[in-house]
């Protein structure tokens, strides 16, 4: 996503993009799957990082989105794995790939997640911007193992059911992804009986 | 089981009977931060109780329902989650079932070692340096129980605090905070209310749901892992931190093996990932809750440190790794 989206993005939210170009943006995200999952990232990851847990301006671009793929209005769903904290627009637009990321940042909280390059010396600010642009490209989910591993080998009770969390989500995200007629290919884990 | 209760026992005394250089502020003369550290390291092994556990971190509160009990070696634990997707967590020795009631799932795992679900810190059966102070602070009320007020006191910026009430009757952990540079808690578990030592029935440790029917699930491949001789290593560590343990793990989910390195101040550890990368990667930092990460690279090599400690501490301890050849 780069920055002319990302900043019509943000005029957008804050209802100060002209109506004009309003509809070229929500025309370019319903034909552009991989875009709205960014601007779904970046916009939950935004919302987070500052707390809002309920912006309007997002809400609507949800909505328009939804109108222009004619879909019926996306509302949470009733199973979804996602946290409550979690934006409830985020699971339908940008589906299961969404998940994890939300997940990690609603386990924990307010987590701040940001790449910063080698040359910059010393500690770099985070913003809402540098959030945006990595952490798609974060491996999320080998940081996330990382933090499972080193929850292992601890006492600490906060820990301990912290990596337990993060695991229970991820299989709240394989059971939601698993379709029933392709149980058998699951990747991740894998059902091993219906019986304990 | 009881070799490892006993070895668990043992690991808990010697961490808290070594580091610290003790001071004593306000306490009586014959019990000693020391002496109350011991009862706790024991406290925790021994201990059955019930209750409820509040944790407040990033401004997010978490309550918890917990039962623990300890039978002929055995760890029994159970732990609801209150709020979100309604968690439970049970945990039969070394087996742990973590139920998703809104899924109707059972994820199995194993846990390796003997931890207790309640432990209150990070444990270590190394002795280091003297990196912190030890001291009674004060005796206050915890969960309507008399609780000595103590107080852990790092000697830099590389580590943090922590302040812990334990229950003066067991020595049990009643409450702790985890103590940031400004003097300020990260983060705060907290018994709101607690039964020590009472009967407690063995159903109150099963699953509050019937979970037959419903879908099990465990690890397809567990995480193969072994202790290893490495060339990856730092002379650049913050004061007090030492290698203790190097281990190579296969992932789940990965072909090349990765390097995980254990260091420790005694109190704390920081876990350091080696992983070969192709291509360029940045480098990104991170943090959730009062746990820092920072990732960078080094040659073909993704290192990544994480841990219950300053940003500064990871990021230190990542960017001083270098192999030796």
């Amino acid at each position: 996503m780069n920055e002319a989206i990302r900043m019509q993005v943000s005029a957008f939210v804050d209802g100060e993009l002209p109506d004009n170009e309003a509809d070229l943006l929500v025309r370019r995200l319903s034909q552009d799957s991989d875009l709205r999952r960014q601007v779904a990232e970046y916009l939950a990851i935004g919302r987070i990082m500052r707390g809002e847990y309920s912006a309007q301006g997002s809400d609507v671009l949800r909505e328009r989105i939804a109108a222009e793929l004619d879909e019926r209005p996306l509302q949470e769903p009733a199973d979804a794995a996602v946290s409550d904290q979690a934006p409830r627009y985020v699971r339908p637009v940008a589906g299961v790939a969404i998940a994890a990321t939300v997940a990690l940042v609603a386990i924990f909280g307010l987590g701040q997640v940001a790449d910063v390059e080698d040359a910059i010396p010393g500690v770099a600010v985070v913003s809402d911007e540098a959030v945006s642009e990595t952490v798609p490209t974060m491996k999320d989910d080998e940081l996330r193992r990382y933090m499972i591993l080193h929850g292992s080998e601890l006492n600490s009770f906060s820990t301990r059911v912290t990596s337990l969390q993060i695991r229970a989500e991820e299989l709240a995200e394989e059971a939601a992804a698993e379709d029933p007629e392709t149980e058998d290919e699951a990747d991740e884990t894998a059902p091993v009986t219906s019986q304990p | 089981m009881l070799t490892h209760m006993d070895t668990n026992k043992a690991a808990a005394c010697l961490v808290f009977c070594g580091f610290f250089s003790a001071a004593v502020v306000l306490a009586d003369d014959a019990v000693t931060p020391q002496d109350w550290i011991d009862r706790m390291g024991n406290a925790v092994q021994v201990t059955n109780y019930k209750g409820t556990v509040v944790r407040v971190r990033d401004g997010k509160v978490d309550t918890f329902k917990v039962v623990h009990t300890v039978k002929d070696g055995i760890v029994r634990e159970k732990v609801v989650i209150q709020d979100g997707n309604g968690l439970e967590i049970i945990r039969n020795g070394n087996e742990v079932h973590c139920i998703l009631p809104d899924r109707e799932s059972v994820l199995v795992e194993e846990w390796n070692n003997q931890s207790t679900l309640f432990s209150t810190l990070p444990s270590s059966d190394i002795r280091f340096g003297s990196e912190y102070d030890l001291l009674i602070k004060d005796f206050e009320r915890v969960a309507g129980r008399k609780a000595a007020k103590l107080a852990i006191l790092p000697h830099d910026n590389y580590r943090y605090g922590y302040r812990i009430w334990l229950d003066t009757e067991t020595g049990f952990p009643l409450q702790t905070q985890l103590i940031g540079d400004d003097n300020s808690p990260l983060e705060h578990v907290k018994f709101a209310d607690i039964s020590i030592q009472q009967d407690i029935l063995s159903s109150a440790l099963d699953s509050s749901y019937s979970t037959d029917t419903w879908k099990w699930y465990a690890e397809p491949r567990q995480t193969i892992k072994r202790e290893v001789e490495s060339d990856w290593i730092s002379d650049q560590v913050p004061p007090g931190f030492r290698l203790v343990s190097t281990q190579q793990k296969t992932l789940p989910d990965a072909e090349d093996p990765v390097t995980h390195m254990i260091y420790s101040d005694g109190l704390v550890t920081v876990s350091v990932f080696i992983a070969q990368v192709a291509g360029k990667k940045k480098a990104g930092r991170s943090s959730v809750g009062a746990s820092n990460s920072y990732s960078t690279v080094i040659d073909e090599y993704r290192v990544t440190a994480v841990g219950q400690v300053p940003q500064i501490t990871v990021e230190q301890i990542a960017k001083s790794m270098r192999q030796s050849q």
